[in-house]
């Protein structure tokens, strides 16, 4: 190829990449990468704690220790309907839409309390939670960085998490889910968590360090009257997370997924 | 006795919340005041995450043979019970006793095999899983 080709080559894939966002168009740049080193290297305060390690919920308190529904409530009419259907199965000794058990992601925020450990790694601008169960991500920008605009994001059922520092309490801001196959409870109250699911976690660390305390508060106008509060705890464990997935045959043999006794 | 029983209503519970929360589906489908005996040749037994499982032929009244579901922990809880990924393979005679589910299909929760040679192992460690 002659210089004077490369030239004109040159001239009009630039031609078209400047007309494909629009001459003189500014185009806002998005947030650093989490990773990226520039991100990283920003001076920013000492963290007032440490999360890296890996955790398990703690559930010596009974199956209530886990569920994320408080003791009285006022559901909206549609989520009554599945609470109401959820009660019947239950008397049936059924379940109503188990949607984790047909390989649906727990999600925000049951998939905090699964019986597997939880891998958190810290890092000054994000934490990467990965749950033992089916290697479920969570992260949690602490870059400074808003939630994104509703326009442009993509809801996942453990949704956008954005943390702040307050003092010795790490505040972080939880939502954008699909609304669908999303739920509050496994096999018990049925009741469904919607697109508008919001939560705020208030982290600290207690015993030392050994013991992470959240306080929940959980609002979903779709799903229920007012705001939702409870505390959990988990406990710092010596532990590795495995490989944990559901294999397009899992349900072939755990079989009582697609029973008589699964109303769907 | 007073003791013995509420250490055997800690262990149930310890049990009930382990399978409760590492199963990937809800485990309240199990009817777990009834316990069923099976005793067959096992079919297949894996080793895997998030459940492990054993299939097992057991001869029915009729004599024919019917294909049992058996859904256990995952290896993690297994090996702490005494098991390894060898502990049952294909062709063994077992007797394992489970809770079925209400429905009356082929399918129960695991309790606890009688081995070839005669051992006991259920999925849990003696003491409350951690």
């Amino acid at each position: 190829m002659t210089a004077s080709a490369k030239l004109v080559l040159t001239v009009v894939s630039l031609a078209l990449g400047t007309s494909s966002i629009g001459l003189g168009q500014a185009v806002a740049p998005g947030p650093l990468g989490a990773l990226s080193r520039e991100n990283l290297s920003k001076p920013r305060p000492k963290p007032p704690f440490e999360l890296t390690g890996t955790w398990l919920h703690d559930n010596k308190d009974g199956p209530n220790s886990w569920r994320f529904v408080p003791p009285t409530f006022k559901l909206t009419p549609d989520a009554q309907e599945h609470y109401d259907a959820g009660q019947r199965a239950a008397k049936e000794g059924k379940v109503y839409r188990d949607d984790i058990g047909q390989c649906w992601p727990a999600g925000m925020p049951l998939i905090m309390t699964r019986v597997w450990p939880i891998a958190m790694v810290q890092l000054p601008t994000v934490i990467y939670m990965t749950s033992a169960f089916m290697n479920s991500l969570r992260i949690i920008y602490l870059d400074g960085r808003p939630h994104s605009h509703p326009d442009i994001v993509v809801p996942s059922f453990n949704g956008e998490s954005i943390g702040r520092w307050e003092g010795n309490t790490l505040v972080v801001d939880t939502k954008y889910f699909p609304g669908h196959h999303h739920w509050l409870d496994q096999g018990g109250a049925s009741i469904p968590a919607s697109d508008q699911l919001h939560i705020v976690e208030r982290m600290r660390m207690i015993n030392n360090g050994n013991v992470l305390e959240i306080e929940y508060t959980m609002t979903d106008p779709k799903s229920w009257e007012g705001e939702w509060k409870m505390t959990k705890r988990w406990n710092r464990v010596d532990d590795d997370i495995t490989e944990v997935e559901c294999w397009p045959d899992l349900n072939d043999h755990i079989r009582s997924t697609s029973s008589s006794s699964q109303i769907r | 006795m007073t003791k013995k029983i509420h250490i055997l209503i800690a262990v149930a519970l310890a049990n009930l919340i382990a399978f409760s929360a590492t199963a990937h589906h809800s485990p309240a489908v199990f009817d777990r005041t009834k316990e069923v005996k099976l005793v067959g040749s096992v079919k297949e037994f894996r080793w895997s995450n998030p459940h492990s499982f054993i299939e097992l032929d057991v001869r029915n009244e009729k004599g024919e043979s019917d294909t049992w579901a058996v859904e256990m922990n995952p290896p993690n809880y297994l090996v702490k019970a005494g098991w390894t990924s060898k502990t049952v393979k294909p062709g063994d005679n077992v007797t394992v006793m489970v809770n079925p589910l209400r429905t009356n299909e082929k399918v129960g929760k695991f309790v606890s095999i009688t081995l070839p040679g005669g051992q006991v192992l259920t999925e849990n460690a003696p003491s409350p899983a951690r």
